[in-house]
């Protein structure tokens, strides 16, 4: 299996390579992109971006040297027409600069990159939401080789659509910033924290009702505020654990550490940490807690038990709050 | 002479359909009483042309084959339009997806929301009308964005050609959009695609992990993915307000995973302007999956 991540500076190839990243991603804002579009939405993120044509070939060269292949980012939920145009010439550009793959995430672009013989190769990301397998034939159609799943798939579904689809590799999250909702499906835009940041982080009051126009019950009402007492504490580990770190500088938060095996039996060949917004020392030490985890592929139980261990706190692990696959937890293996 | 849009009910349960086909086919006014609407959804004598069973965020609620054999046999009876509206699926949803398909009749619709459900139906009925749903139209639909220029940033890509191209390719010919903040008439301009606007509130986000399905799990199996539920999201709505709000800002509410913002008049205003100018052929109402408070 192949680590890939996340970069957003040219100085964080060399660390994350020879931390153990076999695949880096990175998106680019170029000054005449953000001249002629008035943003700067290249891709799905506005910051954690290279921002020239330079610093893309520094990062490539750096990259081949190290054998590890880069992959850019076109990964906005969606692009207007003029947009589409301007990223097939930068699509053009990176195959130049010796780029290896594209991680597309709009249908449309995805068509006209799979007719466009630019000699890269396209990866679907997880933003087209692939969740069944004849979604991942139709992106393999398109001209995918490789589909990157969205989060919220289980082990087993992720199993029946790469065993559905086998010419085509299969990526999946292993750590990092979780999403609160489907990635895929959310239709709103991380806004700067004064305005309220992501909306899955900008707290809503909420009133529940019946619809039937009935006042809840006494027992409903606890129902809810349980229930939402145990939302808030989902919340808290899905962002990150209060966005912490162990005492050794380990992320905590969204993870898929103990889930190796299962992936690898599920015909997953790349496992993708998240985060090109994150400093570099949470970057290396991503790709080295998932190189020492990767390391043990051949002892699963031995893997479980480094994974649950690494960051001194398995009482966080034991929540399953954590998890990006739940379903690797001690008591709940099928 | 202006254009008129046709009238689609949508409905995520056909207990209702009884009641609200009683008398024929039943208007506005009849669907707003009967299904508890709240202020904010049109009323009127117009009537329902046509009625979406099934939902387009959740696949628990895919509807059953009974559940649909006795719409089809009521919309056969009215000379209603007929449509199933199908989610992101998963390959069980896409199981229970399959069955339905030999039940509907030619000339019918699937209102399809992943790619997948798209290229199936494409293959196995061929004879149906593809509808590409909201969550394949893909734009920006904050309900807090303080400026129309927000908007801006990621401009939608629904009316581009290599997006058409790709309907095209899976013989969709009718897109499902919602009114977006700060809509123009001009925003629902579709190139060839036949377009139908959500009406009443629009949605921005979408988990697959469930809060309100999680009510009756235990602490340990809430909100993850593939999570079973008790439809927790036919009995409770929750009403959002975000203390750091604005006083215009949308009203923004929660049905099971999906939250919604209502349409502000100048939205509504919007839409009608694009029914007016041709752009829009067909109104789809969120019949029973909404803010309902429905009398009891």
């Amino acid at each position: 299996m192949k680590i890939v991540a996340p970069i957003s500076r040219v100085e964080e190839v060399e660390p994350l390579a020879k931390a153990g990243a076999a695949e880096i991603y990175c998106g680019l804002v170029p000054p005449e992109w953000t001249e002629r579009f008035r943003s700067s939405g290249a891709n799905r993120r506005a910051f954690g971006n290279l921002s020239s044509y330079d610093d893309l070939a520094a990062v490539i060269d750096l990259a081949g040297r190290h054998d590890v292949a880069v992959s850019l980012v076109m990964n906005a939920q969606h692009y207007g027409e003029a947009q589409t145009e301007a990223l097939l010439d930068m699509a053009g550009r990176f195959a130049r600069l010796g780029g290896r793959s594209l991680i597309v995430g709009d249908v449309g672009l995805l068509s006209r990159l799979g007719r466009a013989e630019t000699g890269l190769r396209l990866h679907a990301s997880s933003l087209l939401a692939c969740r069944n397998g004849e979604a991942a034939g139709f992106l393999g159609d398109l001209g995918a080789c490789r589909v990157v799943f969205p989060r919220d798939l289980t082990l087993a579904e992720m199993k029946a659509v790469a065993g559905a689809n086998r010419p085509l590799e299969f990526e999946a999250f292993i750590l990092n910033d979780g999403c609160v909702f489907e990635e895929g499906n959310c239709h709103t835009i991380h806004l700067p924290g004064r305005l309220g940041g992501p909306i899955c982080l900008d707290r809503y009051d909420a009133e529940h009702r019946r619809v039937d126009g009935r006042p809840l019950r006494d027992d409903e009402a606890a129902g809810f505020a349980a229930n939402d007492a145990a939302h808030a504490e989902w919340l808290w580990y899905r962002f990150s654990c209060g966005f912490s770190v162990s005492q050794d500088g380990y992320p905590f938060g969204p993870c898929g550490l103990c889930a190796i095996p299962d992936l690898a039996a599920a015909g997953v060949s790349a496992i993708k940490i998240a985060g090109r917004e994150g400093n570099l020392e949470r970057k290396v030490n991503s790709v080295a807690m998932v190189k020492a985890a990767l390391d043990r592929l051949n002892d699963a139980a031995g893997l479980r038990r480094f994974a649950r261990d690494l960051r001194g706190r398995p009482d966080l692990c034991e929540t399953g709050f954590m998890c990006y696959y739940r379903e690797t937890m001690p008591a709940r293996v099928w | 002479m202006p254009a008129e849009a046709t009238l689609a009910l949508g409905l995520i349960e056909s207990r209702h359909l009884d009641a609200l086909l009683a008398q024929g086919r039943p208007s506005l006014d009849v669907c707003a009483r009967i299904l508890g609407w709240p202020a904010g959804m049109p009323r009127g004598e117009a009537v329902i042309g046509r009625i979406h069973l099934g939902s387009e965020f959740c696949e628990t609620l895919i509807p059953a084959a009974p559940q649909l054999r006795h719409a089809r046999d009521l919309c056969e009876r009215e000379g209603l339009g007929l449509a199933v509206a199908a989610s992101t699926l998963s390959d069980h949803g896409i199981s229970a997806l399959s069955p339905l398909l030999d039940l509907l009749p030619t000339g019918a619709e699937l209102v399809v929301n992943d790619w997948g459900s798209a290229r199936l139906a494409r293959r196995e009925r061929p004879d149906l009308g593809l509808s590409a749903g909201r969550l394949l139209c893909k734009m920006i639909k904050d309900p807090r964005l303080p400026s129309e220029e927000w908007g801006r940033l990621y401009p939608h890509g629904i009316n581009s050609g290599s997006f058409a191209a790709v309907l095209e390719h899976l013989g969709i010919g009718r897109i499902e959009m919602d009114a977006p903040p700060f809509a123009r008439p001009a925003d629902f301009r579709a190139g060839s695609l036949r377009v139908g606007v959500h009406a009443g509130a629009g949605f921005s986000v979408k988990g697959r992990a469930c809060r309100t399905g999680s009510l009756g799990q235990a602490p340990e199996d809430k909100f993850t993915s593939g999570q079973s539920c008790r439809r927790e999201c036919l009995a409770y709505v929750d009403s959002l307000v975000r203390p750091a709000a604005g006083s215009d800002e949308l009203h923004a509410f929660q049905r099971g995973n999906t939250l919604f913002y209502a349409h502000s008049p100048a939205m509504i205003a919007a839409v009608g302007e694009a029914v007016d100018e041709g752009w829009v052929d067909r109104l789809i109402l969120m019949g029973d999956w909404n803010e309902n408070r429905r009398s009891h």
